[in-house]
């Protein structure tokens, strides 16, 4: 729908220009100035910033960052059978959006997190087409706590329940990652090997 | 029509064609759902537009 929209907008622009190129003397009257100005920066600069707005949501989509081939292997541990598996069992239960998995877990939830999080896919994008990709693949820097906390605290499932209560302050500080105990993540070198969920 | 000269008219021309090329590439991007089209997005769409937009402020600014 969005996408509609914004195709509109550039059709009217592409239309506009093209008048102006067809009748240049158009542009010598005060009228033709303003529409100029409108065809030639105001709506460009809005197709621009639209189309951006789009593109930035579509590159949080699951889909989008499973279509590169590298990443193959993660999304089939999405649908790892054993639930024991952290990815498995927050993308099979619903604790994660399905549309937006990747992204829930592996933005940044500081501030500018969202920002850095992208600056890091472009990064992505560009070693995937003109670098060669690192077999073994590792995260930048380690887990943070916050990202699980963001959603987890104040959850009376986590809360309440031992031993997160005595942790919570090492958990906090992240002086305890979350990945000590919830250690099977993505088991993507075993990807080939596991059960799949059936699941929608 | 007296400040309009052929000079910044041959300006406005070439804005509105590198704007017109953007806004192009921009369409189809955005019906095409890939990393590869995010890429062209920045680095075609959103350069023709931006050199378009700057050619044509230039453009008015100088005339």
């Amino acid at each position: 729908m969005a996408n509609h929209a914004v195709t509109i907008l550039i059709v009217l622009s592409v239309v506009l220009i093209g008048l102006l190129i067809v009748r240049p003397s158009l542009m010598a009257v005060p009228g033709g100035k303003i529409l100029a100005f409108i065809a030639l920066f105001i709506l460009p600069i809005a197709a621009i910033a639209l189309g951006s707005a789009i593109h930035l949501k579509e590159a949080k989509s699951t889909d989008f960052c499973l279509s590169c081939h590298t990443m193959e292997p993660y999304g089939k541990s999405l649908r790892n059978d054993d639930q024991t598996y952290i990815p498995a069992s927050h993308f099979q239960n619903n604790r994660i959006p399905r549309s937006e998995a990747c992204y829930t877990c592996h933005t940044n939830y500081a501030m500018f997190g969202g920002v850095k999080a992208k600056l890091g896919g472009l990064r992505h994008l560009y070693i995937y087409y003109f670098k060669t990709v690192p077999e073994k693949l590792a995260l930048y820097e380690p887990y943070n706590n916050r990202e699980c906390l963001h959603c987890h605290a104040g959850a009376r499932s986590f809360e309440e329940t031992s031993p997160h209560k005595e942790m919570k302050e090492q958990l906090g500080t992240n002086d305890m990652s979350c990945l000590t105990c919830h250690n099977k993540i993505h088991d993507a070198q075993h990807a080939d090997q596991i059960k799949l969920w059936k699941g929608p | 029509m007296a400040e309009n000269t052929p000079q910044l008219q041959r300006r406005l021309k070439i804005a509105a064609y590198l704007l017109i090329a953007g806004l192009v590439v921009e369409v189809l991007t955005l019906y095409w759902s890939s990393p590869l089209s995010f890429m062209l997005f920045i680095g075609v769409a959103g350069t023709l537009v931006a050199v378009g937009v700057i050619v044509y402020l230039t453009a008015i600014v100088a005339a």
